[in-house]
């Protein structure tokens, strides 16, 4: 282990393993520590969706930007990431809905999205798999650039890219303690050593207000276990993600043919608790048998659990702090993987002092200070 | 391909039925499972692999490895070595399309027992018998007939009187079979899809042909779900016609079909040799059992039936690769030196239509680590194991395991660990009259068993296995 380095990255998930690529590819000796293995926590638990159709500008510019780098990512880190582009299908239920639907079109057309409301019609044209009845739905929305990617691949893709550019990565090392010095990150001290650094980022996900701590600082964050579930794998028949805000819904057929996907369980739970329930897989199967009759046919293979590390606004928190050194990148609240690869870029602008390509100053923590606007889109 | 003449077994096969394979009609036996009956008409080839399209064939022949899934009646992915054939039955490759029409929805069972125990092999009808006596028991099993890997004994069992010595495996399927049946339910062809904490223990089952769910409030679980076979790595190990051995003598001694005319067994442990010798007896030819130690692992006694029937073993040798087009239909063996490595120029190459693994087991884990007993890797013990106390009690309370699940060892050990698991497990929900007798008395049996040179690696594994079950426990119990 390095006695010293530039930037200390906290946790090896994808935002982790992003922000270490973009620093080594500006020269910053970078380490990344992490507690378990690579995408241990919700990076390897999460359905990998990647959606430009949000309600804040933020988030949709933040996943219009991702997605131009998801496009070129295979080119650029040389490794492949599973990226398939088969669009986002969001179910509309009513007139609020649509209200809503419109409000966010105008936006997401206005930076330059490819979004169109479509009719039951069209539903049924782009996955005939579904059944607009059963889904409650009387429009949706589809915007065709959005899709999913491997969230392993991904994860590894950046992680092999930042090693052959310098990173190191410390697997199976906890962090346990941050040294601060006249308000200034010095050192981060772990069970397998010491490293002296001028920079922190924490990107621990879910545990990312126990790290916050430790520096002083309290985030608002708090993990949330969510459940998510894969079927045996059947013939391909639609490409795209299909969600519902009303249901919490979200599911997709994989490369290989899995259904993947997940819905908040009646069990959802505020704590780091780990064990599936019953009640979501009965919830899930009953909810995707509804928008998906065919799929009443098919088994489920595994559950599993993962944490949502949520913010009250369900916004992430980015930047700067009062600890000088120590950078926030956390409280995802769910869609931390879609927007890894801009916000990767961005944090290693600011960290290398370089004119950011997007403001994020309305990202940054001190906003629980005031009053908040929350984003709406969520699922899972 | 079927066995006509056997010195030992008597296949009792049923009435005479017809399906058909990929539009072709073809003969089988009520009672056989669809692989069974696809393997007495020659056939093979089951599924491709996903991404290349490889074709597969099955290996352990007791659904757990997932490459005999086809399309049964319209349904995709069913594993055909535990689903039964039936008249008129459709079976074709596997397309993964959906089955048009409406689903039943599933009759829900709920079930309060005071032990439940998942497996109904060697170590978990023993339990069963055990406790049944004194509190209410159900055994869930997914194969279609109970008695686990015993079914396909045919050689005579070692040990003491108590564990029936002198008595052959597929005897005393049906003796454990016959007592447990009387005594306590037993859920055949039911599959236990997952463990839930509701703060009691709570385990959802399915049966897909009766399309059932049972969900079980049970006080106590005994795990007793066996191993899976290891497969090994060399070029074209997924060809079909390279099993597990005992998918082959699954296929051989509970439904009377050869897996082919000359095999190659990788292994010369106990389950290698006997494999050999159960080959011999059912008329198909062995053309050598090769061993990667530089000595034979098994019985002495085994080795030298083996030897008598005209079959070399071959010490410090390994298989290199295994080439067929659709099926095996030769390998290329090497020999090895101190360092494993291959001999330059010692490659032979060797005329099968199938080749056995018999390379170990590993204990099927996975369910009984969703109850959150903590589960460590002990490599003597053969992988991932559940620790455990004396008792066979897990790190979490009412949590029981048994069988190879908890070690792998002979079947006369998992016959006693399934009976000290069962006895402990009603005993702690009401005291048992003669509790310390009777546990007395089975642990002695067991330490007896273990006595022998070949007691020493299980031995030391359990040895571990307690060690650290008691450094976890001095921490307080989990879950």
């Amino acid at each position: 282990m390095k006695e010293r380095a530039e930037v200390v990255v906290i946790g090896g998930g994808i935002n982790g393993s992003a922000i270490a690529y973009e620093l080594a590819k500006r020269g910053k000796e970078v380490v990344v520590v992490e507690r378990k293995w690579l995408a241990y926590g919700a990076t390897g638990r999460c359905g990998a969706g990647i959606r430009q159709q949000w309600s804040t500008k933020e988030n949709a510019l933040l996943a219009k930007k991702s997605v131009e780098i998801f496009e070129k990512l295979e080119e650029e880190l040389g490794h492949e990431i599973g990226l398939r582009q088969g669009g986002y299908l969001i179910a509309i239920h009513d007139e609020e809905d649509m209200k809503q639907a419109k409000k966010n079109v105008e936006m997401q057309r206005s930076i330059g999205l490819p979004v169109r409301i479509i009719g039951e019609d069209e539903i049924k044209e782009i996955a005939p798999i579904l059944d607009p009845k059963g889904m409650e739905a009387i429009a949706a929305t589809f915007c065709p650039t959005d899709g999913h990617a491997n969230p392993f691949k991904t994860t590894y893709a950046y992680a092999m890219a930042a090693q052959k550019m310098g990173a190191e990565f410390y697997k199976f090392t906890e962090v346990q303690d941050i040294k601060v010095e006249d308000g200034k990150v010095k050192k981060v001290i772990t069970d397998k050593g010491e490293i002296e650094t001028k920079w922190v980022v924490n990107a621990a996900g879910a545990w990312s207000s126990k790290i916050s701590k430790m520096v002083g600082l309290e985030i608002p964050n708090k993990p949330v276990r969510k459940e998510a579930m894969v079927t045996e794998p059947v013939k391909r028949t639609f490409d795209c993600m299909v969600i519902s805000f009303k249901h919490g819904i979200y599911f997709s057929q994989q490369d290989e043919g899995q259904i993947l996907g997940g819905i908040p369980s009646p069990e959802e739970k505020v704590g780091y608790y780990t064990q599936p329930t019953f009640s979501f897989l009965r919830h899930m199967a009953y909810t995707l048998g509804k928008y998906a009759p065919p799929l009443k046919h098919v088994r489920i293979l595994r559950q599993w659990t993962g944490f949502y590390d949520v913010t009250p606004d369900a916004l992430p928190i980015l930047g700067e702090t009062d600890i000088e050194g120590f950078i926030q990148c956390n409280g995802f609240s769910g869609h931390g993987f879609m927007i890894a690869p801009m916000t990767a870029k961005l944090l290693a602008q600011l960290i290398c002092g370089e004119k950011l390509d997007m403001d994020i100053e309305r990202l940054n923590m001190s906003r629980f200070e005031g009053e908040i606007v929350e984003e709406k889109s969520v699922v899972g | 391909m079927r066995i006509e003449e056997h010195p030992v077994l008597e296949f009792e096969r049923g009435k005479e039925i017809y399906f058909y394979y990929n539009g072709k009609k073809m003969k089988a036996y009520e009672g056989e499972t669809i692989a069974a009956a696809l393997h007495a008409n020659g056939i093979t080839k089951f599924s491709e692999s996903t991404k290349f399209h490889r074709p597969r064939g099955f290996f352990c022949g007791i659904g757990k490895c997932s490459s005999c899934l086809m399309k049964v009646d319209g349904v995709p992915n069913v594993r055909t070595c535990i689903t039964l054939v039936k008249e008129g039955m459709v079976v074709e490759d596997n397309d993964g399309e959906l089955p048009d029409g409406e689903v039943q929805e599933a009759k829900t069972v709920e079930m309060e027992v005071d032990i439940a125990i998942v497996g109904g092999g060697a170590a978990g009808l023993s339990a069963a018998i055990e406790a049944s006596p004194y509190a209410s028991v159900v055994v869930i099993d997914e194969n279609p007939r109970p008695g686990g890997q015993l079914i396909k004994q045919t050689h005579k069992f070692f040990g003491s009187k108590e564990e029936r010595a002198g008595t052959r495996g597929i005897e005393i399927a049906r003796l454990l079979r016959e007592e447990a049946s009387k005594k306590c339910n037993i859920l055949l062809n039911t599959s236990v899809i997952g463990y839930y904490d509701r703060g009691h223990h709570f385990l959802v089952a399915v049966n897909r042909m009766e399309n059932v769910v049972y969900e079980i409030k049970a006080r106590k679980i005994i795990f007793a779900t066996g191993a899976q076979e290891n497969m090994l790595v060399f070029e074209g190990n997924d060809l079909p016609g390279i099993y597990g051995a005992g998918g082959v003598q699954t296929l051989m001694n509970v439904y009377g079909v050869k897996p082919g005319k000359k095999g190659l067994i990788v292994g010369a442990g106990n389950v290698g040799l006997i494999l050999a010798y159960q080959l011999k007896q059912a008329g198909v030819d062995v053309v050598a059992i090769i061993e990667a130690m530089p000595k034979i692992g098994g019985y002495m006694v085994h080795a030298a039936k083996v030897r008598r029937c005209g079959v070399p073993i071959y010490t410090k040798h390994s298989i290199k690769r295994a080439y067929g087009s659709e099926r095996v239909e030769g390998a290329t063996i090497v020999e090895l030196d101190e360092n494993w490595n291959y001999v330059e120029g010692s490659e032979q190459d060797v005329e099968c239509d199938f080749i056995c693994l018999a390379v170990g087991l590993t204990p099927s884990v996975r369910l009984v680590a969703q109850t959150g007993a903590e589960i460590t890797y002990i490599n003597e013990a053969g992988g991932w194991i559940a620790l455990h106390n004396e008792y066979m009690e897990t790190t979490k309370e009412g949590i029981y395991v048994a069988g190879d699940l908890a070690n792998i060892e002979e079947a006369s050990v998992a016959m006693l660990e399934g009976k000290i698991a069962g006895l402990h497990a009603a005993h702690s929900i009401a005291p048992v009259e003669n509790f310390d007798e009777k546990m007395r008395a089975y642990m002695e049996n067991l330490k007896i068993f273990r006595e022998g040179v070949f007691g020493a690696r299980p031995k030391m594994a359990k040895e571990k296995i307690r060690e650290r079950y008691h450094e976890k426990m001095g921490k307080g119990r989990s879950g």
